[in-house]
């Protein structure tokens, strides 16, 4: 028997009209949330055709594709075809769009973890700790033994930097947690304060860099997906797409603690773990992405927070729904960078800041006064 | 049955509350009052497991702090005091929560059980607008329909929920204090108990069954509104000389702040 189940009518919620049409004026945004995931995993398959189909050169990946498939193994002009299209854009459309998604996941679930649309995972030092990571591995990885260096290869400047991240989070994570509790207020206060020494530390080393090591680290912070290769693919991929399959199941937790971390607690939320599970799987991700691509600035806030607009602030369409227009966005920014001045490259940290923050602004500025900020 | 025997806080090494021992019925409103600072929100929180805190306390004769979060949710909700939420949640998305995080009992209800929780609260035609966008006691009121969703059924195969309510008519206009309070009054007569920190003494006299004044960390006085409510315990707890008057009609008593004196 439960409370107020007053005698309705027949009517009342029978039909299927009966409902749509509820569902519309009564703030039910799950009918826009399915069709914009469904839209969305759409424009995710044709950004990574494209993003495989086009690029500076004109190796053409339908040749390439109907050369696999009949088994031809003929001209030097199709080997080199396969060269670019195979090895060189294939790794690159699939960890592009794996760190597109990482980033802008990263960014809704740190929103939803700090109950501020404005926080990214630069706020719990991952970038920070990377940045430093990575410097380091250019200034002094001279110095350190050939043989390890020899062994780690092209493994080196993203080991240090994802290394950086992860260990800068977890020492932020110790910082803020006291008897078993985890404070969000201490971790994004401390994180300003790692952060600054992070990059005090980081500036030493760029003080004591010789001009090619200046140049090295000018080309990794701005960002790039140039490089990248199946090995590359292998040694970040795994982490963003384990983190990727994580995150979704932290929805509901989530949604739960934007009510603030007691109520989330009293829905029924271990929210100690939430928490815990949430850095972790942004620490890792993030630090995968900026390892191997440098640092990629914009599509942690831009992205979820177009989204929130459209299909609103439910985390268990957020996640999926930021992942795959990270994915696309960092796609159509790469293929831009791609082509732009070819054959030369721009560093697509340029284009995402470039396009993003105008983008973000006129958002801001249109949506001025309404959605509460 | 809430069953707090002993219970001592502490926050920061500060002693909040302590020595509190006190009983929660079903079928029961269970009102805490006290001045500001006495400790009565920090008991509720203690009781509903948000606070660590010494000392026994037993929900329905298990002990909460053996109870896993979402065991806990499906037998006591909470309604906090006040909440503010950074994302454009709309109403109905707010009142979904309730049911959707957690055990969820209600799969198929879900749209039936968040029109009924808003119509409860006197929000039906709320559903499609946006929280941020709404007055203070209106806000009040959709967290109270979220939390009431929570635990839907007053009694869940046998046993009686509880709805925890901290200041639950604080930013209300009268006529919403009333529905709010015959709403808890409903949740008790359906089988459920009702625990709330209250401010309003009349509102208190007229709908609570039992009635627990705090002072100091303490229990003052405990025992129904009629037994507690005396000149005495006004100033006792209150610090405050005032005459406890009864309207003849129902016999409910009732304080008058003009009877203040010095």
């Amino acid at each position: 028997m439960s409370l107020n189940d007053a005698a309705r009518g027949p009517f009342a919620r029978g039909s299927f009209l009966m409902r749509s049409k509820e569902a519309r004026a009564a703030g039910d945004r799950t009918a826009v949330a399915r069709l914009t995931l469904a839209l969305l995993v759409v424009l995710s398959l044709a950004a990574l055709a494209l993003s495989v189909a086009t690029g500076a050169s004109d190796a053409s990946a339908l040749n390439v594709i109907a050369a696999l498939l009949h088994g031809t193994e003929d001209t030097a002009l199709s080997v080199r075809d396969r060269i670019i299209v195979l090895d060189i854009r294939m790794p690159r459309a699939l960890l592009g769009f794996l760190i597109g998604a990482a980033l802008a996941m990263s960014g809704a679930v740190m929103q939803g973890l700090f109950r501020n649309p404005l926080a990214d995972p630069g706020l719990v030092g991952i970038s920070a700790g990377s940045a430093l990571g990575a410097v380091l591995m250019i200034v002094l990885g001279a110095s350190l033994p050939a043989g390890l260096m020899l062994a780690l290869g092209a493994f080196a400047l993203p080991a240090a930097a994802f290394i950086g991240g992860l260990l800068t989070t977890l020492l932020l994570y110790r910082i803020a947690t006291r008897g078993g509790q985890t404070s969000v207020a201490t971790m994004l206060l401390a994180g300003i304060a790692i952060a600054a020494l992070a990059g005090a530390a980081t500036g030493v080393l760029i003080y004591m860099a010789d001009d090619k090591q200046l140049r090295d680290i000018t080309f990794w912070s701005l960002g790039s997906l140039s490089g990248m290769t199946w090995a590359k693919l292998f040694a970040a991929g795994p982490v963003i797409l384990l983190a990727l399959l994580v995150v979704p199941f932290l929805s509901r937790g989530l949604n739960a603690i934007t009510l603030g971390e007691a109520a989330a607690f009293h829905m029924g939320v271990k929210v100690q773990r939430l928490k815990y599970t949430a850095v972790v799987a942004v620490a890792g991700a993030v630090g995968a992405s900026v390892a191997v691509s440098g640092g990629i600035g914009f599509v942690g806030i831009v992205v979820p927070h177009l989204l929130r607009i459209v299909i609103g602030p439910d985390h268990r369409y957020l996640l999926p729904a930021s992942a795959l227009l990270g994915g696309v966005l960092m796609l159509g920014a790469d293929m831009l960078a791609r082509t732009l001045v070819a054959p030369a490259e721009l560093p697509i940290g340029i284009i995402t800041a470039l396009a993003g923050a105008p983008f973000f602004l006129w958002v801001l500025l249109r949506d001025r006064g309404r959605n509460g900020w | 049955m809430i069953l707090a025997r002993n219970l001592s806080v502490g926050l920061s090494g500060r002693t909040i509350v302590e020595g509190v021992s006190l009983t929660a019925r079903a079928g029961e409103l269970t009102a805490i009052v006290g001045p500001n600072g006495s400790g009565k929100t920090t008991t509720l929180k203690a009781i509903a497991g948000e606070l660590a805190s010494k000392g026994e306390i037993t929900l329905n004769g298990h002990d909460i702090r053996g109870l896993e979060p979402w065991q806990l949710a499906t037998r006591r909700a909470v309604l906090p005091q006040a909440a503010t939420i950074a994302f454009p949640f709309t109403v109905r998305e707010i009142v979904r929560l309730g049911l959707t995080v957690g055990p969820n009992r209600h799969a198929e209800r879900i749209d039936a059980i968040t029109a009924e929780a808003l119509a409860a609260v006197d929000l039906g035609g709320f559903a499609g607008r946006f929280y941020q966008e709404l007055s203070g006691g209106e806000q009040q009121r959709v967290q109270l329909a979220r939390v009431l969703s929570q635990i839907w059924e007053p009694v869940l195969d046998g046993e009686p929920c509880f709805l925890m309510l901290d200041e639950p008519v604080s930013a209300l206009d009268i006529r919403h204090q009333l529905t709010i309070m015959q709403l808890a009054r409903r949740y008790c007569e359906a089988g459920g108990g009702v625990i709330a920190v209250m401010h309003d003494l009349n509102l208190t006299a007229m709908f609570a069954d039992h009635m627990v004044m705090m002072k100091g960390g303490r229990i003052e006085r405990a025992g129904p509104p009629a037994e507690v409510m005396t000149d005495d315990a006004m100033e006792a707890v209150f610090g405050c000389r005032m005459r406890i008057n009864g309207v003849p009609a129902s016999g409910a008593p009732f304080v008058l702040p003009h009877t203040a004196s010095s």
